[in-house]
Parts: structure tokens; C-alpha cells; sequence
């Protein structure tokens, strides 16, 4: 419980419960509302760490080099990792649905325009974004989450900087530009290997797979929204998870989890807010 | 060899090494797969260290998965719906969003998450004890680690992540039938009887064969991980991070082969 | 400061504190394992909040202040950490440095002189670019007072400066942590297990057990005090009933 962020400090309140057992029907009600109340109470604290990561982005002091140095370390780490991860699941998309086609109606003219406009206006953003988020999310959690065990953070605090300022607003700018390029890399990705999984199996042509005509550009921005919310969501999510560190390296281990975990169901969040808007705002 | 060659060599060096390194851990993971399945004849498992850790497992994780599978189906319903605009035919939306839920998205969301959850815990826990030297502490009373802490893990994932995974389709679907319903004026009905026509129940058991593959390679790895930690407290770290990379790589090129098999 | 309580869950880390530490001094805490030391400087420092009482550092409560107007206080105060808190991705130079840059607004070249000055004071000097990964526990600590002191804070705290060194390397500590003192004129607190050392340079202390304070003035009024747990302490015979 030492050096924990202000916003999230709470002491834990078991006096109540002292000598009584609880019977087994009240377990799961009370799991799932102990979640929920886990949830509110994190959600304000991630809020908290949120608009001071903005404020700071354009008001406060940088070390020269940082944001650059995080962000060529996000996209080295990850550029390898997501080129297999999603070069497969680009082929697995294809495949899915080309081999249904097949079934239905035997035409495979617009498999490529339709998986186009499907990757660039969601699946590369937000399977991508998750990917992501177990590598670069893990990472930073990792980092910082050591750093407040070792009382690093406290002594950041002690020269009068804010571990916010100092820590978390590099990266996420370091994120926002880096992860975003490594995304449309991803789309990219997806879009050659699926079109080699049509070539191979279903022989179609790359010239009719690769059908630009279903891409509108509301489809591209809606696709770029998405890439840019996720990168700045993963490493605010993550940094909130390292901040919250607590009880040694096990601690360090608990906030990896979490960053990972809770990065993941930032981004599945956003996905559906941003895809319901632009249904609203497009269609 | 002069320092120019050494230079010229190094990213050689080092994909080799990365080859190298992965060739280790793929085998040092089929070794603990045989190691596992020796404990099965006869059976030698822990019935008390299954149930506790069925329980936690679920507790743990039944919450998150619920609520990132109902947004999974939100999204998928509005993508189908896009989709299907194209084409004019509303009845395919219920078919879309449940043809692409139960054999991709749900297995593969409800393992990422699992893996991060429960996996990643998994390989905490088994390092803090292997750094602790209440491993070998077992080991000294005559207990076999394998089968009092992993075949017991194992077993709990691989049937926690089925049941997670029945769970999160049919929150994800009742999200999408409900949204659908709602916001995107598709009569609920109709988008039961696209799911009731379309959708085979064999759409639904490659979903459910998928999850039961991710389980196995979630256990493995973050088995793997938890057992071969080093470099003391900072390795936990360490070894956590490797174990949910592996996983999400593992989850995906496994993902594709049993598509490619029997999809 | 007064009746300060802090506790965590169900166990109590302080049960109504009170201390006084008047300027200028070189006040030492001792006590055993588990006493609330550390729960105490952390709080002065202004990196925990109690659940009550006030406390009073440098003439503001910090029990009473905002984020930004604690960041004030903090930043007029010195801290050694129990695990020195050294950054590891930064050299030794950039972590004396580390205050200056956040603090002040210096030139380059005033900050160099300043950490050489500051590194030889405590015996290293020419270690700027070592990292603190290569530096043994004792030149860490050196490490560490050096980046404690080196924005000349007017309270600087130690928690336990000779935490698992050997008794020759911790009494070289306390040398340097006294001369520091005397020089600077800046009050200090040190926290320390290890009460032998600790009292050869101290001109105060603090007894403390159990999140209470036994005793707290000058040295030599504490071995004749009223409370039998204080001169018992101090002369070993509570460790070894212990």
C-alpha cells in the first residue's frame, strides 16, 4: 500500500464484515457488485490520470528525446510481433469468408472490396489495438510499475515533478504516433496477406481482390479515429495500472495484468462507441 | 573476425538467436505437455486444487468477459448492418453477426481476455512460488509439483475458458439482437430467424473447438513461464509479459490452423 | 506534529503520534521493525495522508493542502529512500542532477559543477557516469544523500541510511550525514534500526513502538526517562528479551 496515486487512494473497509461468515448465495451478488464499484472507483481514477496526461501533453516541461526514444522503442517492439499475429488473422479472415461465399452464391468478385472496407473501418484498429496493447501496455505498465515499488515515483514526486508529467505524458504521445503508424501498418498487412490467401486458395485475382470501391473516405477516418483513440487509451490505461502499483514484484506482475487486461476492454469500449457514432454520423 | 564483420552480423546474430530462443520454448512446452499427460494414466489429480481453482478462474474473469463480449456483439451487429445495407437484405444481419461472433470473434476476445486475466495470473503465481522456493519446498515433502499445481491449473482453464466462452457468445449475441433491436430498427425477430436459418450448429462447435485449443495453449505457455522463471523477483515480470505474448501469437497462428483444418 | 492515525485495513500503522522536531536540529527515530517509522516521514513528506490529526511541516499542514500546494512543500524537502529509490536508467551524474533540473532553472554548466561538488562531498567523486546498477550498496546510499541534498533543502529525512550495510560502511554513513548537517544547517531527520550507531550522532531522538511515540528530546535525558521502555531500549536490553 505504499506510494500509491493520490486519486486512488482508498483504504480498504473490512471492519464491517469482522466474524461473519457469508452465506453461499450472497457470493456471486456480491462479486459481480464488488466489480462493478471496483470499476466506478477506477474509472475516476483513470479519469483523473487522463486530463492530467492532457494538460500535461501541452503545458507541461520534457526531457528532450523522450517522446521520441518511447516511441521507436513501442514500434520496434511491436512491429515484428504484429506483422505474424495479424498477417495470420488477415489470412484467416479471407479464408472464413471466401470459403462461405463459395457455399452461398460462388461469386468471390467482391470478397476483396468487402474484407478491404471491413479491415480499414474496423478489424485492423481493433484487433490490432488489442494486439498492441499486450505488448506496448504490458511494457509500460511493467516499467512504471517497477519504478513506484523501488520508491523511484515517490522520489520523482519529492523533486516536485509529477510522475504524470514526467512519465506518462511522453509515452503517450510516443503511443498516439507511433502506434497509430504501426495500425495503418497493420491494415496494410492485413489487406496483402489476405489477398494471398484468396490467391492461393480461391484463385482470385489480386487485381479484382485488391477493389478500392467500397472505401469512401468517412470509412478511412472512422478507421484513423479508431487507430488514434486506442493508441492514446493504451497508454493512459496502462500508465494508471503501473501507477496503482502495489506489494513488490508480485505487484509488478498484478499491473501487467491489468494494464493488458483492462487496455483490452478500453479499446473493445471505444470500438463500440466510435463504430455506433459513425453509423449515426455516415449511414 | 574484424569489427566491421561483427557489426554486419549482428541482426543475423540476432534473428538466429530469436529462432533459437523460440525453438527452446516451443520445445521446453511440449516437454511439460508429455509431463502433463503422464499424470493421466492412471489419473493423478488433486480434486481439491481443481474445484479451488474452477472457482477462482471463473470469479475472476466472468464479469470482464460478460461486458467486453456484450460491446464485441454492439460492434459486429453495427459492422454486419453496414454491411448488409450494401447488399438490402436485413435478414442477413442476424446471420452475419452471429457467423462471424460464434466462430471468430467470440472464442478469440473471450481467450485474449482469459489469457490476460486468468493466464497471466497463472504464470504470477507459479513464479512468485518457484522464486520463492516453495516449489522445491513441495518437491522436499514428496509431492509432485506436475500434478498438485499444474495438471489441476490446466484441467480448471481449459474447462473455464469452454463454459467463458458459451457465456460470451450468447452475451455477445443477446447484445447484438438487443442493439439491433433498439438503435438499428431490425425487428428482433428478424434477427432470430437469420441466426435460427443461417447459422449452422457447426458455426458454433468450430467456435467451441477454437476456445478449447486457445485454453491448451493458454495453460501451456503461461505454465511454461510461471515454472521456468529466473532472475528472481524482477524475472516475475518478466516472465508474465512473455507468457501473454506468447499466447495472443499462439492464439492466432492456432486460430488460423484448426480454420484451415476442419473450418 | 499531533495525534496523527494511520491505518491500513485492520492494522494500525500509528495510533495517535506526537512529535516535535525543532529547527535546525539533527533528530534521529528509532524503534523496532514495524514501529510506524517509516509510515511517519512518509507522511511528513507528504506522500500518504493520515486519516486524522494534523501535521504540520515547515509552517503548512500538509494535511490540509491540495495537490499542487503539497507539491510545494515537497519540493522543499530532502528525501532519502529505504531502497535509495536511485533511477536505474540514468547515470549517476543525471540523478544528482535530477532536483536541480525540476527545481531550478539553471545553466548546464552551474548543474556540472554543482553535482561534481555534491559527489565529492560524499567521497565520489568522477562517478558521474557510472550507472547505479554497477555502484555497490554503500555508493548507492552516497548516491542517494547526495541527491537528497543537493537542492539544499531546509528538512531533509533519511529513512534507514544504513539499511543492510555493514556496521564500518554505516558508521562512514553517519559521518557523512552529520557533516552534511553542520554544514548546511538544515534540520534532519534520520529513521534508523540500528540505535547503537544512530545515537553517537544524534542530538535528538524519538522512541518509537507499536505507532506510538515513547520518548522524544535531547540524548541525554532519555536514559534516566520514567518510562521503562525507553532506557531499556537504548541500552539493548528490549532486543535481547525480544
Amino acid at each position: 500500500m505504499r506510494g500509491r496515486l493520490d486519486a486512488s487512494a482508498q483504504a480498504p473497509d473490512e471492519a464491517g464484515d469482522e466474524g461473519r461468515v457469508a452465506p453461499f448465495w450472497e457470493g456471486p451478488p456480491r462479486s459481480v457488485g464488488a466489480a462493478f464499484l471496483d470499476l466506478w472507483r477506477a474509472g475516476l481514477a483513470l479519469w483523473s490520470v487522463f486530463i492530467r496526461t492532457l494538460y500535461y501533453t501541452f503545458r507541461g516541461r520534457r526531457e528532450k528525446g523522450d517522446v521520441l526514444k518511447y516511441a521507436l522503442e513501442m514500434g520496434n517492439r511491436s512491429i515484428f510481433f504484429m506483422t505474424v499475429t495479424m498477417g495470420f488473422t488477415g489470412m484467416l479472415f479471407v479464408h472464413q469468408a471466401a470459403y462461405q461465399l463459395n457455399q452461398i452464391t460462388g461469386d468471390l468478385q467482391l470478397v476483396g472490396a468487402a474484407y478491404i472496407e471491413l479491415t480499414i473501418r474496423d478489424l485492423a484498429a481493433s484487433i490490432g489495438g488489442v494486439v498492441l496493447a499486450t505488448r506496448v501496455g504490458a511494457g509500460i505498465a511493467a516499467e512504471i510499475g517497477s519504478m513506484v515499488v523501488t520508491d523511484q515515483v515517490d522520489a520523482m514526486r519529492m523533486c516536485g515533478t509529477d510522475p504524470v508529467e514526467y512519465l506518462v505524458s511522453p509515452r503517450f504521445i510516443a503511443s498516439v504516433f507511433s502506434g497509430t503508424a504501426v495500425l495503418v501498418y497493420t491494415a496494410f498487412i492485413m489487406v496483402v496477406t489476405g489477398m494471398i490467401s484468396a490467391n492461393l486458395y480461391f484463385d482470385v485475382n489480386p487485381k479484382i481482390f485488391f477493389n478500392f470501391s467500397f472505401v469512401d473516405w468517412h470509412e478511412v477516418l472512422t478507421g484513423l479515429v479508431k487507430c488514434v483513440a486506442y493508441c492514446a487509451a493504451i497508454p493512459v490505461v496502462s500508465s494508471y495500472c503501473g501507477l496503482s502499483t502495489f506489494g513488490g514484484s508480485e505487484g509488478v506482475g498484478w499491473a501487467t495484468t491489468r494494464a493488458v487486461v483492462n487496455s483490452a476492454v478500453a479499446i473493445i469500449l471505444l470500438d463500440a462507441i466510435i463504430s455506433t457514432s459513425a453509423f449515426f454520423i455516415f449511414y | 573476425m574484424s569489427r566491421m564483420g561483427d557489426a554486419a552480423l549482428a541482426p543475423v546474430r540476432s534473428v538466429g538467436r530469436s529462432f533459437t530462443d523460440i525453438a527452446l520454448q516451443t520445445g521446453g512446452i511440449a516437454v511439460l505437455a508429455l509431463q502433463i499427460l503422464r499424470r493421466f494414466f492412471p489419473p493423478d489429480i488433486d480434486m481439491r486444487e481443481l474445484r479451488r481453482n474452477l472457482y477462482n478462474m471463473g470469479n475472476r474473469s466472468v464479469v470482464i468477459v460478460a461486458i467486453s463480449s456484450f460491446f464485441v456483439g454492439i460492434t459486429m451487429v453495427v459492422q454486419a448492418t453496414i454491411l448488409v445495407q450494401e447488399l438490402g437484405a436485413y435478414s442477413l444481419v442476424g446471420w452475419g453477426s452471429a457467423y462471424i461472433v460464434l466462430r471468430e470473434l467470440g472464442p478469440v476476445f473471450v481467450a485474449l481476455m482469459f489469457s490476460g486475466r486468468v493466464g497471466a495470473n497463472n504464470t504470477a503465481d507459479l513464479a512468485t512460488m518457484v522464486v520463492t522456493e516453495q516449489v522445491d519446498g513441495l518437491r522436499a515433502l514428496g509431492i509432485d509439483p506436475i500434478s498438485f499445481l499444474i495438471v489441476p491449473r490446466v484441467l480448471a482453464m481449459i474447462v473455464m475458458c469452454f463454459t467463458l466462452t458459451v457465456i460470451g457468445d450468447a452475451v455477445a449475441l443477446g447484445g447484438a439482437a438487443i442493439i439491433a433491436d433498439r438503435m438499428l430498427s431490425i425487428d428482433i425477430y428478424v434477427f432470430w430467424k437469420g441466426v435460427r436459418d443461417l447459422v449452422h450448429m457447426w458455426d458454433m462447435w468450430l467456435g467451441l473447438v477454437k476456445s478449447v485449443g486457445f485454453s491448451v495453449i493458454i495453460a501451456m505457455s503461461s505454465c511454461y513461464y510461471g515454472l521456468n522463471v529466473s532472475g528472481g523477483a524482477p524475472g516475475v515480470g518478466r516472465a508474465v509479459n512473455a507468457s501473454v505474448v506468447t499466447s495472443a501469437v499462439g492464439i492466432f497462428i492456432s486460430d488460423y490452423i484448426i480454420t484451415f483444418l476442419i473450418g | 506534529m499531533t495525534r496523527v492515525e494511520k491505518r491500513f485495513g485492520r492494522t494500525w500503522a500509528l495510533r495517535g503520534t506526537d512529535l516535535t522536531v525543532p529547527e535546525g536540529c539533527f533528530q534521529g527515530i528509532v524503534g523496532p521493525g514495524a514501529a510506524g517509522k517509516s509510515v511517519l516521514v512518509r507522511i511528513v513528506a507528504g506522500l500518504m495522508r493520515p486519516d486524522s490529526g494534523s501535521v504540520t511541516v515547515l509552517g503548512e499542514d500538509v494535511t490540509q493542502l491540495g495537490e499542487v500546494a503539497l507539491q510545494k512543500v515537497r519540493s522543499s524537502i530532502g528525501m532519502l529512500f529505504q531502497g535509495n529509490a536511485l533511477f536505474d536508467y540514468m547515470t549517476v551524474g543525471e540523478n544528482v542532477a535530477f532536483p536541480l533540473r525540476r527545481l531550478m532553472r539553471l545553466t548546464e554548466e552551474e548543474i556540472r559543477e554543482r553535482v561534481a561538488e555534491r559527489l565529492a562531498r560524499v567521497g565520489l567523486g568522477g562517478f558521474e557516469d557510472r550507472i547505479p546498477a554497477s555502484l555497490s550498496g554503500g555508493q548507492k546510499k552516497r548516491v542517494g544523500i547526495a541527491r537528497a541534498t543537493i537542492a539544499h533543502q531546509p528538512l531533509i529525512i533519511y529513512d534507514d541510511p544504513t539499511a543492510g550495510l555493514d556496521p564500518v560502511t554505516a558508521s562512514k554513513i553517519f559521518e557523512i550525514l552529520k557533516a552534511e548537517q553542520s554544514g548546511s544547517g538544515a534540520t534532519v531527520v534520520a529513521i534508523s534500526s540500528d540505535v547503537d550507531s544512530l545515537v553517537k550522532y544524534t542530538d535528538r531522538i524519538a522512541i518509537m513502538d507499536k505507532g506510538l511515540v515513547h520518548f522524544c528530546g535531547p540524548l541525554s535525558d532519555a536514559y534516566t526517562h520514567e518510562d521503562p521502555f525507553v532506557p531499556a531500549f537504548l541500552s539493548g536490553e528490549y532486543r535481547r528479551s525480544a
